[in-house]
């Protein structure tokens, strides 16, 4: 065959998608809708999810976590970064901070200890920070519903433990710890702030001390750190950013791990990437059904054409440039329900992400996988679900006509012609 | 087998497996036209006019028997094959005209240049210049609902005639027409056959066409009852 103007293929098809302008209107409609659906639908989970990953890494751990290789799962105290002679941490913090997608670094000490008043005490996680550093990375200073961070001999604890012990901001309790030369560590605090997370088991059990504080109440150099809690700006950018940050860090010292949030939030990890995969399998039964409407629009579109084609045919025009015309056109609706469909749904989905539905009156916050979720309706912008289901949506456009296409191809001219 | 030969077929027969009988619409039909020719094929409805253009034309393929276009043995063809020799070597001229509805009259007209990959403005020109032979000037943009009936089957010629092909095969072209426009379409038909030498085949019932076609065949249940050489 000779090669020729393929112009007048795609010519034929867009006239074509015209002559019945009512049903394609309704075609095209149907097939917006379902983009749109799927767009939206996609930007709400992706909010949800991101409110889900959001809580979960940025009340407390951050995205990315440097620690000593050992030191999880068990958390000795002694395993801290460096080993027991520990590193320059100084210099660690200036390396992570001087990595570019970090918006945030702290450094942590943990202990574990009773603390009491008169004649009540509860078992505690002891974390010494750093408060400048901390603003950062975690929410306990915004979550603070009475004081202050702490200072030097002075403690934080949540409202649930606060609640239990009986004191408030300004009493004292003493803390009793193991500490790291096998003594064991006992001091006076006075204490600072109360805060609320929201999240019971943390207002239950954490007690923030002024790092050098818990360092000195568990015989700890000021060199030796269990953790830094770093934060970045986007949560999907975690993985991409603890490498880079393994790479800066290498040099200080031997035996660091960075693991990005995935890693030591795995089950929150495992949830997430569960409902991401449900998005697009949501998309795909969407689409999946609107391949059957459209197919049988195309099917009736084709049907009525069949002595075009033969005539076509009878011209010289081959099956596969039949073929192509009305998948050219499936293609053309698909476009075209794609444009009307990102009209529909851009607006609704900048509206979401700007000011977000509260549902606070029907539902009360919750906690999944240990993340608290506020009942709020927000949609969270990503190229990833428009970009899947504007294929999907064009997929179905041509997928759609492929069959039509092959049974107008099925029935030789004369038999078209002879309307048989 | 010889080129001399624009159509020539062998033991035709075609027949549609239909219950409760097989329908024989085309029963062993020898046929030769030689190039040049302006043949007529009539006979009543049901004769299988029809079914021999379009086993000439490759639209359908024979139960048995042979067909050959300038030499060429076309019923054993690929789909693809097929497509291609109706592209360089056959034009159809259908009894409704068929032009597509989505072109223009330039565009229906230019559509088989188009598939022989015959450059735009080439073909522009030669659709113009046939245009004004057969008084279709100035109706190159319209599309065919805004062309009468007449314009639309000049349309339909100048399709089946633009890619000079050995052989036109029209299916009642004048069935259609009244008479003034049917005489002229005629005229435009007998001065492509005089001046291009292009080979016609038309199934007809219209005394009109018989009378002036170089030779008629007369089709009865699906055979050749007599071939005579006309008045045209």
């Amino acid at each position: 065959m000779p090669k020729h103007d393929g112009d007048i293929w795609r010519r034929i098809a867009w006239r074509n998608l015209w002559r019945n302008r009512r049903r394609t209107v309704i075609t095209a409609s149907a097939l917006s809708f379902a983009f749109a659906a799927a767009v939206l639908m996609i930007a709400l989970m992706d909010g949800m999810l991101e409110e889900m990953v959001s809580n979960g890494t940025r009340v407390v751990t951050g995205q990315v976590q440097i620690h000593a290789q050992n030191y999880d799962p068990e958390r000795s105290i002694h395993d801290t970064m460096g080993g027991r002679g520990g590193l320059d941490v100084a210099a660690l913090m200036d390396a992570v901070d001087a990595v570019g997608g970090v918006t945030g670094a702290a450094p942590r000490v943990y202990g574990g200890g009773l603390v009491s008043t008169g004649d009540e005490s509860a078992g505690a996680v002891l974390m010494g920070m750093d408060p400048a550093r901390e603003e950062g990375v975690s929410r306990f200073g915004a979550a603070l519903v009475e004081g202050r961070m702490p200072g030097p001999g002075e403690i934080a604890i949540g409202a649930d433990m606060a609640e239990s012990l009986g004191v408030g901001t300004g009493g004292e309790v003493v803390l009793v710890a193991p500490a790291a030369d096998g003594s064991t560590g006992n001091e006076l605090f006075a204490v600072s702030g109360i805060f609320s997370l929201g999240m019971g088991g943390f207002d239950e059990t954490f007690a923030l001390l002024d790092m050098g504080s818990l360092q000195d109440l568990v015989a700890m150099d000021r060199d030796r750190i269990h953790e830094v809690a770093i934060a970045v700006e986007r949560t999907g950018d975690a993985e991409a950013v603890a490498d880079r940050v393994e790479e800066a860090v290498a040099g200080l010292s031997e035996g660091l791990l960075t693991e990005p949030w995935s890693v030591f939030q795995a089950r929150l990890y495992f949830v997430t990437s569960l409902a991401a995969a449900m998005n697009t399998m949501i998309a795909v039964m969407i689409f999946g059904m609107a391949v059957f409407g459209v197919a049988n629009t195309m099917l009736l579109a084709t049907f009525e054409r069949r002595r075009e084609f033969a005539v076509a045919r009878a011209l010289g025009t081959s099956g596969g440039a039949i073929m192509r015309i009305v998948v050219i056109e499936g293609l053309f609706l698909g476009l075209v329900s794609l444009a009307a469909g990102a009209a529909l749904a851009v607006p609704v989905v900048v509206y979401f992400h700007e000011f977000p539905l509260d549902l606070s009156r029907f539902v009360g916050t919750y906690s999944m996988m240990g993340s608290a979720v506020r009942p709020v309706l927000t949609a969270e912008y990503s190229w990833d679900g428009p970009l899947v289901s504007a294929l999907a949506l064009v997929a179905t456009g041509i997928v759609s006509a492929l069959y039509p296409a092959w049974r107008t191809l099925r029935v030789p001219p004369a038999d078209a012609l002879a309307g048989r | 087998m010889s080129d001399e030969y624009a159509v020539r077929t062998r033991d035709l027969w075609k027949i549609y497996p239909q219950e409760p009988r097989p329908v024989e619409a085309v029963r062993g039909v020898d046929l030769m036209v030689a190039m040049g020719e302006f043949v007529a094929m009539a006979g009543p409805s049901g004769s299988g006019k029809t079914t021999v253009l379009n086993l000439l034309g490759g639209l359908t393929r024979p139960t048995r028997g042979e067909v050959w276009i300038e030499g060429l043995e076309i019923s054993s063809l690929t789909d693809r094959a097929l497509a291609e020799v109706r592209m360089n070597r056959i034009g159809f001229v259908f009894q409704s005209y068929n032009l597509l509805p989505v072109l223009t009259a330039m565009e229906n007209a230019e559509f088989t240049l188009l598939l022989q990959g015959v450059p735009a403005p080439e073909r522009r020109r030669r659709v113009r210049e046939l245009f004004s032979e057969i008084g279709l000037e100035g109706m190159e943009d319209r599309l065919p609902p805004k062309l009468s009936g007449g314009q639309q089957q000049r349309v339909a010629v100048a399709r089946a005639v633009l890619g000079e092909p050995a052989l036109v095969l029209a299916d009642e072209p004048t069935a259609n027409l009244d008479s003034a426009t049917a005489e002229a379409l005629l005229d435009v038909m007998e001065k492509l056959n005089r001046d291009k030498g292009t080979t016609f085949v038309f199934s007809t019932h219209d005394p009109r066409v018989m009378e002036r076609a170089g030779r008629l065949i007369r089709l009865v249940d699906g055979r050749i009852e007599n071939s005579a050489v006309g008045t045209g």
